[in-house]
Parts: structure tokens; C-alpha cells; sequence
């Protein structure tokens, strides 16, 4: 992370500034900016250092847990911490956390997609294979570490871990990486026109006083130090800041943040993809109804499917999540009592290929057998139906009941069976007796809509992020869901549909459909694709095996806590809650962040620039350097740390309100505007020092050294101190849009490290430092007139503020 | 005073303020021809001089400081300088209130 610090490329150009001084007799100036280097490498070095730390804390939270036995006890541990030997468990969904060989398995596919290549599930098995020198797919006993296990489960004993697994040996070409987020692709191309500037003006102030006649050393350390002037070096420092601090005040809103680039997209996303499932319902089994074909309050359905139960009752109701929900609903409409005359005789528990469960139950010396099960199994072992009281042959009324079953199906819920008949007296039943069963009704089962989902979706319409649904459930489902929430539908489109589109048609649909229904996994990936395709910012907030392509691709991939290991591998953010109401929350906090980085950069840029801009036309026509390149590192130096606290500044609550984005035009504009008002404060305090206090007497003819390196020292102390006034007091007023102080309050943290700042520049001419640095102490008179023109200064910039708004529009 | 140092210093900060003046009248004219043509207003040259006041008293500023500056060290030099920021600030705050947005959300 140190080494890290020395490439940045600002390092090599004031390392190069260093060795011209040093070399053409300037040791003094070579010390000073040896010793900026110094500082800046160690802020650099502590910042990333203190957001590194974060985030691995932040990661552990969420990290990949493995299901491990040792010395016969089993226990969950961090993935990184196993070692071979170990003997581990995986199930459906977990990310395969080492090579290991399979020892025992239950129908056990794995997807090696990652790893292979192959992209069908492979199956595998525990046998011992006879095989010479067999290739990783030959391997069919072994689970390798980065491939999913989509079907069944396993234990295995770890082989080998880490960067001696077959992935460990290939990573990097196989390895999937996320794409460059906006906020990346932003900074990139930020430093691409700072690098224009710095080119543009530093080349020329070098060959203009070249050709001036100005000496050539003094000359190439000058333009050095303006292109090095033009950078924000601690950019870098203070965007870490900003994003570690925010991940952190993330994490009190319940989202945890993997990877921190990703927050600023998480704050400008304008639109979000979300599935359905624990999103927009509880992402839990509840039994809304019981629906008897007989009569319409027939207590014997739901007593009956009470008595026909696995649950085990305690303090908590336990067991298969319809099994509960049965008695849940009992237990709200209280009628958890109606069990009690009845004795259960026998139980034949439930199985796949029967796909039901019966008992026999005593009540007064007569004995009912009690099915309940998926209806197409209970259906065929029925030969009536009770039917409006009466009992009716199945055969007569099978149309009818197989209508009912299928429009609610299709509603979206899930239904259950319950069939009965009297049976004689008897100790034990089987599988045979299963037969001539007596239909009673449905249970009517469903994932109810979450309460505060709408609220929570209006919410995040007020931020502008439009909620799209992406949902492999019919459109019937998707659209009883939105119709509960009141959730606007605008356009709904089905996967077979969007299968038919071309990929222009599919960029125009994602704009306006708000749920896509019986869509893949592809198809996911696809409509993420043609989203960021059509310039949105895209979240995609997923939980499931298939989700990992589509959280890959987002400009931000949302998983949850709960959610497969892939998916939570693949995501850039993780919530501990599935609820929208906490990715609002989390979004607030990006903007905040991006805002606060877009604030440094704007000011930065601005200020560096019109400072720069007037140290270039000074050094033509003054007979001294305007500032020494050693002054320019520590003014900026000054200004950097008194920024230090603005990622912890406020931010104005209508920035908020809005996704925003990296736009450059934007930025060039305001570095064009607000960078010439420095630099017409920075004439006019040229103009004081040299024609009110005296420091144009270097260049009368006969002027001696003493009193040229006197006009020097107080020239160019008086800049340094305007210079450095403006530039750290114009921040109040152009971080906001609003009336500073008045209707919007900096942080506190940055209004008192600023002013500390302030002062410590105030008096620098008054010290040894300030003399070491070439400053000579500065007239009262001076303080009379700064305070007058930076007090104009600062109106005047809030009028600009006002005027460049209100002319650009933005 | 040096003639050669104080036309070198009138002609940059001269340039600066009428850099400044061009980029507003740059923004100006990039935004409006940005907007699309059915939403697009018409102004009157009126409408467009008060839109750049701000402008004006730029320019105004300039010479004002042009001048103070040029009468040298002394007395004289200080009090016009003094006066003329209070006047200045004076403006500037009066076009702040005239022109800033209505509304602002409490923070």
C-alpha cells in the first residue's frame, strides 16, 4: 500500500521538481519539497491504510462462511480460515470454499461454469475413479473451489485452499471482474482533462519564459510546479475519506459496503432491478385462506389440516413453512383448540414422489383418515367431493374444482389439498390406504405483499429511481402483487415477448415496462444490459443462484445477507435487510458522499486553476518568481489538509433529492468560470504589493539584490496569504447552492479544521518557517486591505454562484 | 512607478475579467442553444442585459480597481480603495437579493 502511494504519477513529477532544484543549486527549495513528498505520501499512506481496515471489518461481516467438522464437532467459520484436511459441508447455492473430495453426497450437481467453462451443471458422485491423469473435468469425485453446487449437497475433505486450488493456480484469466462503475469512468476521464491543462499550461509558462530570456533551471522548475500546482494531489486521500467514512455510515443503515468504488453509483442509480420475492412480499408462507367446497364456514378444513401437520409445537412453531403458517392462522383466528378432542392413531409422513402426508385420527371412537397435499396427488386418490354439502362424485365435478385450482393458481398462490374419509378402528395405516377419499378444499397459501414496500417504492421515486420488477413468476403473479402494493403499473413484458425483440426494441421497452414476468437469467442480464446501454446508472438487487451474472453486471450488484453465497460474492453492496426501505437509506448516504467528493473536486480544480493561471502571467512580466515552486506545494499542501473533514461536511437536502452524475462538461464549466475570479483577486493583490507597498521598486533600474529579494519576499508572502484566504474561505460559499452559513451550515469538523488552516497561514510569514520558506513579515496595512477584498471577494463569488446557475441552468 | 510594470498588470488583470465576461456569455449562449426549440423563450435585449448585471458590475470592478491602484502608495490610494469595496459589496449584495432563488429548503 506504501509502494502504492510512490506511483502515482503527481510523486514522479515532484520528485523530478526536487532534482532540478537540488541539482541547479537550490538545496533549500530541493529540502521543501522533499519534505511535501514526505507528507503527502504519509497522509496518502494513513488514509488508505484507515479505509483498507474499514472495509475489510465491513467484509467480515458479510464474508463467505463454511460448514466445517473438525474433531467431530461441526461449526461455521470464514471460508479463508480452512485448511486441508478439513472436513467440510456445502448445499445448494454455497460458493464451494476449497478443492476438496467428495465423501459422501446426495444428488449433488455442481456448476463449474467459472471454472471450466462448461455451462451445464455437472453431476457428481463419491466413488473412487479409476482414471490416469485425469483433467479437472474428469474429476467428477472433487468439488472445486469458485464453482456453485446447484443441485443437492455434500461433505467433503479440503485438498487444497486458496491459491493452491486448480482456480488459485489460474486465477486472473478466469477470475470475473466487475466492469469500471460510472464514478470510475468519471475520475478517469477528470484526470484526463486536468492532464490537458497541466500539458497545455505548463509547456507553455516554460517556453514563454524561455523565450523571455528568463533562466532556463529557474524556468523548468517554475512549470513544474504550476503543473504540479494544478493537481489536487490528496484527491486520491480525501475521495477515500469520503468513501471509507460513507461505508461506514452505511453500515449503521444496515448496508454493508464490499467494494467502495461502488458507492457512488449506489447513490446516483436511477434505476433499480429487483426481483419480487422478500422485496415487494415478506418472502414468507402465510395461509391466507381456507377454501372449502362445501359449506362456506366448514371448521373441519382447517382442523382437520391442523391434525394432518408436521409442525412441532413449543414456544416457537417449528417445521415445514405451510405446516406453520397452518397453525399460525389458527392460532390468529383461535381455533388452535379444535384439535383437542382428537387422538392421532397413526401418521404416514410425507414424501416427494407421493407429495403428501396422511394420518388417522380418533375422535369419540370413530376414526378419519386425513390427507393433505399437493391437489394434482390428493385429487387422484379422491373419489368425492363435498360439494356445497353435498357429496358429489369426483368424476362429476373434477372440471370444476380443476378450473378453481388453476385461476388461483395462476393468481399466484399456492395451494394445498385436504381429502378425508371415516375408516374403521385401527392401530396402523399405509400408503393403501390412501384411496376413496372425500375432497374437502383448498388452503390458500400465498407470500403476502410487505406493508411498508409501497411506501418504500414511492420513496425511492421521490429520490428519481425508478423500480423495475424482474420476476420469473407469470405475469398474473407480478401484477396481483403490484395491484396490492398500488404500485403503477406502466408496461408489462413477458420473457417469450422480449425473446422476440431485437436488441433496439429491447433498449426502448426497458425504458418504459416496470415488470418484466417469466423472464431468465439471461434475459435479466439483458435488460441490465440495455438499461446502462441507454446511459442509466443500474442497481440490481438479487439473492438467488442465477442472480451472480446480473449482480456482475450492474453498475451495482445488491444482494442480502440471507442470500446465496454466489450472489452475495458477486455483489458490490450487501444489506442485512431485503428491504427497500434500507437501500433508501443506503442511497441517501451516496449521494451525501458524492456529493462531499464532487465538492472537493470542483474546488479544487477551480481554485488551483485560477491560481495557476495568474502565477503563469505574473512570472512574465514580474523581475522575481511570483512564488517559489517549494510556496506553491505548501499552499497547496495547506489546502489539501484543510480539507481533510469535508467528506464529513452536510449536504443540502435538495442535492439528495436527485441521482446525479459525473458530468464533465459540467465540471470544465465551472473550472472555466469560478478559476478567473482567483485569478482577478490574485491580480489585484499583485497590483497592492507592488504599486501600494512597494514591491515594484525590483524592478526600477539599479535595484540591488537586498531590495530585490526584499520586493520578493513580501510580493510574494502577501500572495500566499490572499492566495490561500481566498481559496480556503470560498469554499463556505461555493459548497452549497444556498446562503452560506445562513441557510446552509458546513460541518462543524470542517468549518474549525479550515480556520485552524486559515491561521496557521496567517502567521506563517511571522515565523521562522515562513522566513526559511522565503516570506517576509507583512505590513498592518496589508491585513486592512485583505480583509476589505476578500470580503468583496467572497460576495462577489456568491453572485457568481447565482449568476453561473442561473445562466447554465443547472 | 514603473510605467512598463503597471501596463503589464493593467492588461492581466484586464484579461482576466474579460475572460470571465466571455465564458458567461460562452455558458449563456451554449445553454440556450442546448434548449430544446419548443420550450425555447424568447428574450429581448433587455431580458439579456439584466440577465448579465452581474456582468457589468464585473467590469465595472475592474476599472475601479485599475484605478485605485493606480494612484500609488498612500493615503489617497487606501480610502479609495475602502470606499470603492463598500460600494462594490453594496451592489453585489442588493443583485444577491434580487436575483437569488425564492425558496430555500432548510438544511
Amino acid at each position: 500500500m506504501l509502494l502504492r502511494q510512490f506511483k502515482n504519477p503527481i510523486f514522479v513529477i515532484l520528485v523530478a521538481c526536487a532534482t532540478v532544484a537540488g541539482f541547479f543549486g537550490e538545496p533549500d527549495q530541493s529540502v521543501v519539497i522533499l519534505a511535501m513528498i514526505v507528507i503527502a505520501v504519509g497522509l496518502g499512506f494513513y488514509n488508505e491504510y484507515k479505509a483498507e481496515k474499514t472495509v475489510q471489518d465491513l467484509r467480515q461481516a458479510v464474508s463467505i462462511k463454511a460448514v466445517v467438522t473438525r474433531e467431530g464437532k461441526s461449526s461455521q467459520i470464514d471460508s479463508k480460515l480452512l485448511v486441508p484436511g478439513d472436513l467440510v459441508s456445502v448445499y445448494v447455492g454455497d460458493l464451494v470454499p476449497a478443492d476438496m473430495r467428495i465423501v459422501k453426497l446426495k444428488d449433488l450437481e455442481a456448476d463449474e461454469a467459472t471454472f471450466t467453462g462448461e455451462s451445464f451443471p455437472v453431476e457428481k458422485t463419491a466413488d473412487r475413479l479409476d482414471v490416469q491423469n485425469p483433467t479437472p473435468q474428469q474429476l467428477t469425485n472433487y468439488l472445486f473451489m469458485g464453482s456453485v453446487v446447484v443441485h443437492g449437497s455434500a461433505q467433503g475433505v479440503v485438498v487444497s485452499t486458496g491459491k493452491n486450488s486448480k482456480l488459485g493456480s489460474i486465477s486472473g484469466s478466469l477470475t470475473r471482474s466487475h466492469p469500471e462503475t460510472e464514478f470510475q469512468k468519471g475520475v478517469k476521464s477528470y484526470g484526463n482533462m486536468l492532464l490537458g491543462f497541466t500539458l497545455v499550461l505548463a509547456v507553455s509558462i516554460f517556453s514563454i519564459n524561455a523565450a523571455i530570456g528568463h533562466d532556463l533551471v529557474w524556468s523548468l522548475t517554475f512549470s513544474l510546479a504550476i503543473a504540479v500546482g494544478l493537481v489536487p494531489e490528496l484527491m486520491p486521500a480525501i475521495v477515500t475519506i469520503s468513501l471509507s467514512q460513507g461505508a461506514r455510515r452505511m453500515a449503521n443503515v444496515k448496508a454493508v459496503v464490499k467494494r467502495l468504488v461502488s458507492i457512488e453509483d449506489f447513490g446516483n442509480m436511477n434505476v433499480l432491478c429487483t426481483d419480487k420475492t422478500g422485496t415487494l412480499t415478506e418472502g414468507k408462507i402465510v395461509l391466507k385462506d381456507v377454501y372449502p367446497f362445501g359449506e362456506e364456514k366448514d371448521p373441519r378444513l382447517l382442523t382437520y389440516s391442523m391434525l394432518c401437520n408436521a409442525a412441532v409445537l413449543g414456544e416457537k412453531i417449528v417445521g415445514n413453512p405451510m405446516d406453520v403458517a397452518i397453525w399460525e392462522y389458527a392460532v390468529k383466528s383461535d381455533m388452535q383448540n379444535s384439535v383437542e378432542p382428537y387422538t392421532k392413531v397413526d401418521e404416514i409422513p410425507f414424501d416427494y414422489q407421493r407429495r403428501m402426508m396422511s394420518v388417522v385420527v380418533k375422535k369419540n371412537d370413530k376414526c378419519t383418515l386425513i390427507s393433505k397435499g399437493a391437489p394434482e396427488s390428493v385429487f387422484s386418490k379422491c373419489k368425492y367431493a363435498d360439494v356445497g354439502g353435498r357429496t358429489e362424485l369426483m368424476a362429476d365435478v373434477q372440471k370444476v374444482i380443476n378450473d378453481k385450482f388453476y385461476s388461483l393458481s395462476e393468481l399466484g398462490y399456492r395451494l394445498l389439498a385436504v381429502a378425508s374419509r371415516s375408516t374403521e378402528s385401527k392401530t396402523s395405516c399405509s400408503v393403501e390406504d390412501e384411496k376413496d377419499l372425500t375432497l374437502l378444499g383448498f388452503l390458500i397459501f400465498t407470500d403476502p405483499p410487505k406493508k411498508d414496500a409501497h411506501e418504500a417504492i414511492n420513496k425511492l421515486n421521490d429520490m428519481g429511481v425508478a423500480v423495475k420488477i424482474l420476476t420469473g413468476d407469470n405475469e398474473l403473479v407480478a401484477k396481483t402483487i403490484c395491484e396490492d402494493l398500488k404500485i403503477p403499473v406502466k408496461k408489462l413484458v413477458v420473457g417469450s415477448d422480449l425473446m422476440q425483440m431485437s436488441w433496439n426494441e429491447i433498449k426502448a421497452v426497458v425504458e418504459e415496462a416496470t415488470i418484466f414476468a417469466r423472464i431468465t437469467p439471461e434475459q435479466k442480464l439483458d435488460i441490465i444490459k440495455a438499461l446502462k446501454a441507454n446511459k442509466n446508472v443500474v442497481g440490481f438487487l438479487g439473492d438467488g443462484v442465477n442472480d451472480a451474472p446480473a449482480l456482475y453486471e450492474a453498475d451495482v450488484g445488491i444482494s442480502v445477507d440471507t442470500a446465496v453465497d454466489v450472489a452475495k460474492e458477486a455483489a458490490d453492496i450487501v444489506l442485512l435487510e431485503k428491504d427497500l426501505l434500507v437501500l433508501a437509506n443506503g442511497i441517501n448516504e451516496g449521494r451525501k458522499i458524492f456529493g462531499n467528493t464532487m465538492k472537493y473536486i470542483l474546488m479544487g480544480t477551480s481554485s488551483n486553476f485560477g491560481n495557476m493561471l495568474s502565477a503563469a502571467a505574473a512570472s512574465v512580466f514580474l523581475p522575481f518568481p511570483p512564488m517559489l515552486a517549494s510556496q506553491i506545494l505548501f499552499m497547496n499542501l495547506l489546502y489539501d489538509v484543510s480539507n481533510m473533514t469535508l467528506p464529513t461536511d452536510n449536504v443540502d437536502d435538495e442535492y439528495v433529492k436527485s441521482p446525479k452524475r459525473w458530468d464533465m462538461s459540467f465540471v470544465r464549466k465551472y473550472t472555466l468560470f469560478f478559476g478567473p475570479f482567483s485569478s482577478l483577486y490574485d491580480f489585484l493583490t499583485f497590483g497592492i504589493m507592488l504599486f501600494i507597498f512597494g514591491a515594484s521598486a525590483a524592478a526600477l533600474p539599479g535595484a540591488t539584490d537586498a531590495v530585490i529579494l526584499h520586493s520578493q519576499s513580501l510580493f510574494q508572502a502577501g500572495w500566499f496569504v490572499e492566495s490561500f484566504w481566498t481559496e480556503v474561505l470560498v469554499m463556505f460559499v461555493i459548497r452549497t447552492r444556498r446562503i452560506p452559513f445562513f441557510t446552509s451550515r458546513p460541518g462543524k469538523w470542517l468549518t474549525l479544521l479550515t480556520l485552524s488552516c486559515v491561521a496557521f497561514g496567517t502567521i506563517l510569514p511571522f515565523t521562522i518557517l515562513g522566513s526559511f520558506m522565503g516570506f517576509a513579515p507583512l505590513p498592518p496595512e496589508y491585513w486592512v486591505l485583505l480583509v476589505l477584498m476578500v470580503a468583496t471577494y467572497v460576495v462577489l463569488v456568491d453572485a457568481g454562484k447565482v449568476f453561473f446557475y442561473k445562466i447554465c441552468k443547472y | 512607478m514603473d510605467v512598463d510594470l503597471f501596463t503589464w498588470w493593467a492588461l492581466s488583470i484586464s484579461f482576466s475579467s474579460i475572460f470571465l465576461a466571455v465564458v458567461s456569455i460562452y455558458l449563456f449562449v451554449d445553454t440556450k442553444s442546448r434548449r430544446k426549440e419548443g420550450i425555447r423563450k424568447k428574450e429581448n435585449v433587455f431580458g439579456i442585459a439584466r440577465n448579465f448585471v452581474f456582468v457589468w458590475v464585473l467590469l465595472g470592478l475592474l476599472v475601479f480597481y485599475i484605478f485605485s491602484i493606480n494612484l500609488g502608495a498612500g493615503a489617497l490610494s487606501e480610502a479609495v480603495f475602502t470606499g470603492g469595496n463598500i460600494v462594490v459589496e453594496v451592489l453585489l449584495v442588493l443583485y444577491l437579493l434580487r436575483n437569488r432563488e425564492k425558496k430555500s429548503e432548510k438544511t
